[in-house]
């Protein structure tokens, strides 16, 4: 749900239900990078409620296509980061198992 | 803001990196990248997370997804079946306490929520024991498994069913009822609902399972831990019940959360200020508990303090505080998290990492979707 | 169903815990050991818990 002004589409509040910390902090870390961002903060009305709101003023952009695009931004990194973990289980393993036919052969 | 970018030069080698015409005074890149533990309390927490910062000083401090990909690294440590210490490095605090967070909160796990008592006349009551049993860990994985809802009929999709039947025999010894006594029904559940109205083999059940389970999935499902205690029954005490598992999330009720515990920590780094040289080198290995510094042999026959595994350090403040307080500082790392994850058995700690990751993917696309 | 009566309830002795099965109207006194405190036994009905 947005609540922004219906002239000016730079600046507008989001009002998200059924989300908490866990997404609302990790989207505003990633709109803070994006430098079309001139501010971006998030807020929990009341803790009952399962609601947040985030704040977004842009520098020009419309608020919303930047939101999405933070978000788009936020899913490739997560994917990035289950492929570099991926990788980095099958190495581990892999090594381990290397030194574990070492140590037979001593 | 304009991206202070490199301008390309033909005469320059591109074995060197190009760097950027003006960089961060180094007071600066400390209070960005590193966390300063005082002897009273840290300072610099925040970070600098604002794109433009830096921009007075014509730096700029966005970072795209290309240069997080690029700088992105992962390092396990310690993997086994239930435990898993890995480094993550270049990523922040906000999203490694996301994946926390969801790994408690979030990913779903199987676990006892219906307890149907036919008989208990132990001495442990009914919902006591029923209380035990919804925090036992199961060997089930739930991705094999859909969520129930309260209309919804049990099937052999959405709820595993155990059965309980036990009894200690008049004069013997008490016994021990541990979790290796729940018994996997894969047929569905034996109780019936009611007296049978007509005569025949037509029994309703609380269960209405199609099909055997043992069909559907690969390997018998049980407990995880066979030696957990469920009850004490003396010498004439019995306990018949059946209990119907189904998927559910930690936040509902922590029997569903999948994880012992996850948790992480910064990476510690511990930088001796001044030189610490002769009885007071000795002081300071004695004082740290875990044993961080070590001393050095120099080559006059004195002795030096150095840091030998800053990894180690647990932040007990013991090296600066006293005296000596301006001889050593501790800081930590920003974006470097250790992290582990200590799974309940239902799934592989990496899976758990993967499953969390991808949850989180999945409330962006929500949210997508939403604003769409 | 007894249409007359319910149906003989069967009631352990505080003492020994033999069972006495009892009626409406009977003396309340244990069958062996003359024992009065009889305590009912548990419903056969099944009874849910959520474990939680």
């Amino acid at each position: 749900m947005e609540h922004g002004s219906l002239t000016d589409s730079t600046s507008s509040t989001f009002s998200i239900m059924d989300e908490d910390h866990t997404l609302a902090n990790s989207a505003r870390f990633v709109l803070n990078q994006d430098p079309r961002v001139a501010f971006c903060g998030y807020t929990i009305p009341h803790p009952s409620e399962k609601k947040v709101n985030i704040r977004l003023q842009t520098t020009g952009d419309a608020a919303k296509d930047v939101l999405k695009d933070a978000l788009q931004n936020l899913m490739i990194m997560c994917q990035h980061v289950r492929g570099t973990m991926d990788t980095a289980v099958v190495n581990h393993r892999a090594k381990n198992a290397a030194e574990e036919m070492d140590v037979d052969q001593n | 803001m304009p991206k202070k970018g490199t301008k390309s030069k033909k005469e320059k080698v591109d074995d060197v990196p190009n760097e950027q015409e003006n960089k961060l005074p180094d007071y600066l890149e400390l209070q960005r990248t590193r966390v300063v533990c005082n002897a009273d309390a840290p300072i610099h927490t925040q970070g600098f997370q604002y794109s433009g910062a830096f921009a007075a000083m014509g730096i700029d401090n966005s970072v795209s997804v290309d240069k997080f990909c690029k700088n992105f690294k992962i390092e396990i440590n310690r993997l086994t079946e239930d435990y898993m210490e890995f480094d993550m490095i270049g990523i922040d605090a906000s999203i490694a306490n996301a994946f926390r967070r969801i790994l408690i909160s979030e990913v779903p796990t199987m676990a006892i929520e219906k307890v149907f008592m036919a008989d208990n006349n132990s001495v442990i009551a009914d919902e006591v024991l029923s209380h035990r049993l919804g925090l036992i860990p199961l060997d089930a994985d739930p991705r094999l498994f859909e969520y129930i809802s309260e209309n919804d009929v049990p099937n052999e999709r959405n709820t595993i069913v155990y059965k309980l039947h036990v009894s200690c025999p008049k004069n013997s010894q008490r016994i021990t009822v541990k979790s290796s006594e729940l018994e996997w029904l894969p047929e569905g559940s034996q109780l019936s609902m009611s007296a049978p109205a007509q005569s025949g083999d037509k029994q309703k059940t609380f269960t209405s399972f199609s099909q055997s389970q043992k069909e559907i999935l690969e390997k018998p499902l049980g407990v995880k831990y066979k030696d957990i205690t469920i009850a004490r029954l003396g010498p004439g005490q019995a306990i018949e019940l059946e209990a119907h598992a189904v998927k559910g999330t930690g936040n509902v009720h922590a029997k569903w959360s999948p994880v012992a515990t996850a948790w992480y920590r910064m990476l510690p780094e511990v930088v001796i200020l001044k030189e610490v040289e002769g009885p007071q080198a000795e002081e300071l290995v004695n004082k740290c508990r875990v044993n961080v510094f070590d001393i050095e042999d120099l080559a006059n026959g004195g002795k030096r303090a150095v840091v030998a595994r800053p990894r180690a350090c647990t932040l007990c403040r013991e090296c600066v505080m006293g005296p000596n307080e301006k001889q050593v500082e501790l800081r930590r790392v920003r974006d470097h998290f250790i992290f582990t994850i200590e799974s309940t058995g239902s799934m592989p700690p990496e899976v758990l990492f993967t499953e969390a990751v991808k949850i989180l993917e999945e409330k962006c696309a929500r949210v997508i979707s939403e604003l769409s | 169903m007894d249409p007359q009566q319910p149906e003989p309830v069967s009631y352990l002795c505080g003492d020994c815990g033999a069972e006495n099965t009892l009626k409406p109207g009977d003396v309340i006194q244990c069958r062996e050991c003359g024992y009065r405190i009889l305590y009912k036994k548990r419903t056969r009905r099944i009874v849910q818990y959520e474990a939680r």
